[in-house]
């Protein structure tokens, strides 16, 4: 059997969406789920505040390694998973440019192919060890995340 | 004596003033207590090791855990990538 295809990678070259999707489609596929994120320059919800840009950095053979372990955690929980794409972009980045991708694809939409994608973004927050700095007009911060990995993790 | 090579990231590697630092360390430490040695020794990285996430060989470790002979041990805050 062919194994199924599965792309992680930390980048510090542009998110080529057209690309990722192309390797993860077979002739099977019929619906891929595509999570993007991208900087956001202007923030409304809970602190108001603009940003001018983020500067990710990366632990990039453990990241990518982690991003393995999110595929392989997807691939438990949803079988019908065909193929999976997780990159994430480091670097100084601007606002609304594309800083990260998770895509799924599967035989068809209502397999759980979205909540997959869901999955793989929020386990990608808790696990891959990637941080970004936030430069705004008054100064500039490290973002810290909240989650505390447990053994195994 | 145990070589190790430690790698810090994000406010650690700030505070720390420094990517990466080679160190000796007693053989059989415990991760809480290279986290004890770091913080004597380096008095500006100590107000970090309350929150500081640790690594081995790039897994997830914990307080009570040996570092290994020759370890990567990595060090930083909780992750806030996407």
């Amino acid at each position: 059997m062919i194994p199924l295809p599965t792309i992680f990678s930390i980048t510090e070259d542009e998110i080529d969406l057209n690309d990722l999707l192309e390797k993860i489609t077979l002739t099977s596929s019929g619906a891929a789920a595509i999570f993007t994120g991208m900087v956001r320059g202007v923030t409304a919800r809970d602190n108001p505040h603009e940003t001018v840009y983020l500067e990710y950095e990366a632990y990039i053979p453990m990241a990518e390694a982690k991003m393995k372990q999110v595929a392989d955690e997807i691939r438990l929980k949803w079988d019908v998973i065909e193929g999976i794409a997780i990159v994430q972009r480091i670097g100084k980045l601007y606002p609304r440019t594309p800083t990260v991708l998770i895509a799924c694809t599967a035989a068809h939409r209502d397999t759980g192919v979205f909540d997959a994608a869901r999955y793989g973004i929020d386990r990608l927050k808790e696990i891959v060890p990637v941080w970004k700095k936030e430069v705004s007009p008054t100064g500039e911060e490290w973002i810290e995340g909240d989650y505390i990995p447990k053994p195994g993790e | 004596m145990n070589k190790i090579k430690l790698l810090f990231f994000a406010t650690i590697r700030d505070r720390a003033g420094t990517k990466q630092m080679d160190l000796e360390i007693p053989d059989n430490l415990t991760i809480q207590e290279l986290k004890d040695k770091l913080s004597s020794d380096y008095p500006k990285m100590a107000q970090s090791m309350k929150s500081v996430l640790m690594t081995i060989n790039r897994e997830y470790a914990f307080d009570e855990q040996i570092v290994p002979q020759n370890a990567e041990i990595g060090m930083f805050p909780p992750v806030s990538g996407g």
